[in-house]
């Protein structure tokens, strides 16, 4: 292996739903602390292959590695644990918890903190250093002010990023963002744009971007993957990529934005 | 040879009946989407008018059977659907299995209400006269009742599987399942589609309630087991069906009806083991069956895609509240609890104070529906067999071992758990109905089987579990077995609300709202269900060893499979979110019980018919009655407080004003928020 390198490696990876074929051979790498951009038209099987990497659905063939270790059999909050964290398409928010709510129970489950015995002795309560660093993290995706609020209360675009905060708050090794941006009004796109670039500069998080607005996936990664039909057409950074032929073909007849 | 075709026959006459209750359980899930455990009930309801009809009053048996089939099973299924299931909102699964149950308890209520409580003995039939030979298969002899069955069964089930699959109707009614705005955005009147399903789903119920009836030999409106056999063969056949093919369900119901006969036998009838291998096998056949057909696991995953148009759940009453009214509440609260402390020690009359002891301590038992349920976002039907683990355990453990009571109530509460995690590990991978039946299944099964033995249920006479007496201090009396009971709920209460507030509270929450959000953060739901179960089965198992207690002789009976139904109906109607909706619940069962007493015996169903009368108000308001009133009542005082403020804001000195105003604002954007 002379990629040992490689923090992800997604190696052949097909999935069929009855006769769609939605991944059809796919594989590629993520190194440590790299932005990849993973762009395609609708039902290119972005998200499926999302839900491949951390373990929600199982591949028909093909392995996946998080650190040289293979992930087959390991299930979806052991991946957690291992730190792949994930943001969803469709959100999958927790209505009745508040956004600070969400960063503690990630920032426990993902420790695998928090037995019964604990809370029926009273210390499952929030001590106040937990209560600031979810505060501190909170502020960092502009949600503050909204921290005590039942989710449910939320905006569209403030449940997104409800989801960043708790995906965040397992201060992942590797972060898989499904449409962040879509929702959002122009300013909270671009403080999401410099939030998710702060993260692979600063803490050196790798980063798997699926993403519609190209502005965006520009700004933030480093190279990008063109999926189209289940299958990876198109490798490289953005502006080589987009002019690729085989890539506006995978486009033809969608405005690119 | 000839053994086997003697024991098919017979066999196959009782698997038609199981098979037309797995048809109706398939046909109404189907149709409208609710797992309809009343069945059995409805169809004993036409039974039972059929028969009072056709034998008591003389009515020709075709006029009784258009009165109690064709007429009064439809009229039933159609007010369920007018006054119940339609104001069910889309998004609460959960209440439309709970109206069901409060249904299936009511109706043996209602029946001696309305006929007497005489149980019959002489019993009529439908069709061919029932005992009359026709001819022989294989030297076996075949009676009236036996064609007729079969005959009518086969028939029933050609006819609808031809409706399901042949014709528009049975289109629409798939589509109104599966999602009932889209089907109405193209056109198809769901309210209709839904109302027929109903009345037809009723009218199978109703004709599987007369073909029983030969088979039974008397009606008892009144022994809710009447009905066991029949209902573990019906959920073992649907859920060999999937809960979806009418052709799989009859015939499912068919072999299992043959297997059972066949079993009987050909077992060696003198082997104890075999015997109990016998009574066990339709459980572990159910419990098989549910755990291992892969069809039932995705039974609830078909989203509807316009559920997001559905309005969202209110939120809790506290988050309505305003902060000013904290205090007073607290306050309020505490002061009903010295009230009530002082009152039962002294002016409370005894019968009442027994009462209200029995209230506290099924206020207990009913905190374990509250963490099942209101936390664990699971329905259990097996709270009352917990409850029954740790009420036997400490019974006997005390007449055994001469265990303190209070000792061996923590025991019975610690081996409730364990059965409880067994429970649970065995339906790891299930969720939603799919878990529901398992507790079902294993309720059934503590009735027929776990509860029978000397050492479990204490056989016919039952167990004693004794008052405690700790040191010098006697819980005999029942003024001093209340107060006991007392300090038990508190602190069975404060330690609900330390899980509900920590980790394992915030991690079920998670769980109910988005179980893969959840698992995305690194939280392992398997392991969260199992606690949940822990918890909860030791806190029935606690309440039930109180409950035994308090008292004196218990049996099996005390625990049988309808007794979690009715802790069910009655905690989700009244509120599972909160440990108050449990104290509620608790109390207003045993008040109203003691109540009751003042009327003539006559009435004492009247309970039943109480709760069933909630469940009007439940289906509108899945959170619970006593929920939706709070948040109504303290809306309005957010409304008054409101007002208070701006008649203030608008007298007070111009100074003040503004930071009066900014006071008021937050307040009533809170109060318009519910
Ligand atoms: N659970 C499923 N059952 C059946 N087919 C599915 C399922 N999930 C996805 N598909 C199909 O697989 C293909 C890939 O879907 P996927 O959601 O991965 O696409 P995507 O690239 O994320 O698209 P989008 O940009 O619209 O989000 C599509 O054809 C989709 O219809
Ligand atoms: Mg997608």
């Amino acid at each position: 292996m002379s990629e040992g390198a490689a923090l992800l490696e997604v190696a052949g990876v097909h999935v069929a739903f009855g006769g769609v074929q939605a991944l059809d051979g796919v594989s590629f790498q993520v190194g440590p602390g790299e932005a990849v951009g993973l762009v395609g038209p609708n039902g290119a099987g972005k998200t499926t292959l999302f839900n491949v990497v951390t373990g929600q659905l199982r591949p028909d063939a093909g392995t996946v590695r998080f650190e040289g270790r293979p992930l087959g059999g390991v299930p979806s909050h052991r991946r957690a644990r291992l730190g792949i964290a994930r943001t969803f398409q469709r959100v999958e928010v927790f209505p009745e918890l508040s956004p600070l709510e969400h960063v503690v129970v990630a920032r426990r489950a993902s420790r695998g903190e928090g037995s019964l015995w604990a809370d029926l002795l009273g210390r499952g309560r929030l001590s106040p250093e937990e209560h600031r660093s979810a505060l501190d993290l909170l502020r960092a995706v502009g949600l503050s002010s909204l921290a005590e609020v039942p989710v449910a209360a939320l905006t569209l675009g403030q449940q997104r990023l409800v989801e960043l905060a708790r995906a965040l708050a397992l201060e992942p090794r590797l972060l898989l963002a499904d449409e962040p941006s879509s929702g959002l009004d122009a300013a909270e796109r671009a403080s999401v744009a410099r939030l998710l670039r702060r993260l692979v500069e600063a803490r050196g998080t790798a980063l798997l971007l699926v993403e519609h607005d190209l502005a965006l996936v520009r700004q933030v990664v480093d190279r990008v993957l063109v999926l189209d039909s289940g299958a990876l057409v198109a490798e490289g950074p953005f502006d080589q990529v987009v002019t690729d032929p085989r890539v506006r073909q995978a486009y033809l007849g969608r405005a690119a934005s | 040879m000839n053994a086997l075709v003697s024991a098919t026959v017979p066999g196959v006459t009782y698997g038609c009946e199981f098979g037309l209750m797995a048809v109706g359980l398939v046909l109404t899930y189907r149709a409208t989407g609710v797992f309809n455990l009343a069945f059995g009930a409805q169809a004993f309801a036409s039974a039972f008018v059929f028969d009072l009809l056709s034998r008591y009053e003389q009515v020709p048996e075709w006029a009784a059977f258009v009165v109690a089939v064709v007429l009064l099973a439809p009229a039933v299924g159609l007010a369920l659907d007018r006054f119940l299931y339609r104001h069910v909102p889309a998004r609460a699964a959960m209440a439309r299995t709970v109206i069901a149950i409060a249904v299936l308890l009511a109706i043996p209520e209602l029946i001696p209400l309305l006929f007497g409580t005489a149980t019959r003995s002489r019993i009529g039939s439908l069709g061919l006269p029932a005992n009359q030979v026709y001819f022989h298969l294989a030297g076996t002899p075949v009676t009236g009742s036996e064609i007729t069955t079969v005959g009518v069964t086969v028939l029933a089930a050609v006819l609808l599987t031809g409706l399901l699959r042949g014709t528009r109707f049975g289109l629409r009614m798939r589509a109104v399942v599966e999602s009932r705005r889209l089907a109405e955005l193209e056109g198809v009147d769901a309210a209709a589609v839904s109302a027929a399903a109903w009345g037809l789903s009723s009218f199978l119920a109703g004709l599987a309630g007369v073909l029983l009836l030969p088979q039974m030999g008397s009606l008892d409106p009144t022994d809710p087991l009447a009905f066991t056999a029949l209902l573990v063969a019906g959920l073992t056949a649907a859920a060999v069906a999937s809960l979806r093919s009418v052709p799989w369900a009859l015939g499912a119901g068919v072999l299992l009806g043959v297997l059972e006969t066949v079993l009987q036998t050909e077992l060696p009838a003198n082997s104890v083991w075999s015997q109990g291998l016998l009574e066990a096998l339709p459980f572990v056949l159910l419990v098989g069956v549910l755990l291992v057909n892969p069809r039932l696991r995705t039974l609830e995953r078909s989203q509807d895609p316009l559920a997001g148009v559905d309005p969202p759940p209110p939120p809790p009453s506290v988050s309505v509240r305003d902060a000013r009214l904290a205090g007073p509440m607290r306050w309020g609260f505490r002061l009903l609890l010295v009230a009530f402390v002082v009152s039962s020690l002294t002016w409370v009359p005894g019968n009442w104070v027994f009462s209200l002891g029995q209230g506290l301590v099924l206020s207990v038992i009913f905190l374990s529906v509250v963490v099942v349920t209101g936390m664990g976002g699971q329905l259990s039907l097996c709270q009352a067999t917990f409850a029954g683990i740790g009420a036997f355990a400490a019974g006997q453990l005390a007449s055994h071992l001469g265990l303190s009571v209070l000792l061996g109530a923590l025991v019975g509460a610690a081996i409730a758990a364990a059965v409880g995690t067994v429970v649970a590990l065995v339906a790891a991978r299930a969720s939603g109905l799919l878990l529901t039946l398992v507790t079902l299944a294993f309720a059934l099964f503590a009735d027929s089987v776990l509860f029978q033995f000397s050492w479990s249920g204490g056989g016919y006479s039952g167990v004693t579990v004794p008052r405690p007496v700790l040191g010098p201090v006697s819980f005999v009396s029942d003024r001093a077995f209340l107060l006991l009971a007392l300090v038990v709920l508190v602190v069975v209460m404060g330690l609900v609300v330390l899980v509900q507030r920590g980790t394992t509270g915030r991690v079920l929450a998670a769980l109910r709202g988005s179980p893969v959000g959840a698992a995305s953060v690194g939280v392992w739901e398997a392991r969260a269900k199992v606690t949940v179960f822990a918890l909860s089965a030791a806190v029935a198992g606690l309440g039930g060893a109180l409950f035994g207690s308090i008292q004196g002789p218990i049996s099996s009976s005390d625990f049988q499979y309808t007794v979690s139904l009715a802790f069910v109906v009655v905690v989700l109607t009244t509120g599972v979110q909160t440990v108050e909706g449990a104290v509620q619940a608790g109390m207003a069962y045993a008040v109203i019980g003691q109540a009751l007493t003042y009327l003539p015996s006559r009435f004492s169903g009247v309970e039943f018919l109480l709760f069933a009368a909630g469940a009007l108000t439940y289906a509108a308001h899945p959170e619970g009655i006593v929920e939706y009133q709070r948040t109504r009542w303290l809306q309005r005082a957010n409304a008054v407080l409101a007002a208070w403020d701006t008649w203030r804001a608008g007298r007070g000195p111009g100074g003040e004003q503004g930071t009066d105003r900014a006071r008021a604002l937050p307040s009533a954007i809170g109060g318009e928020a519910g």
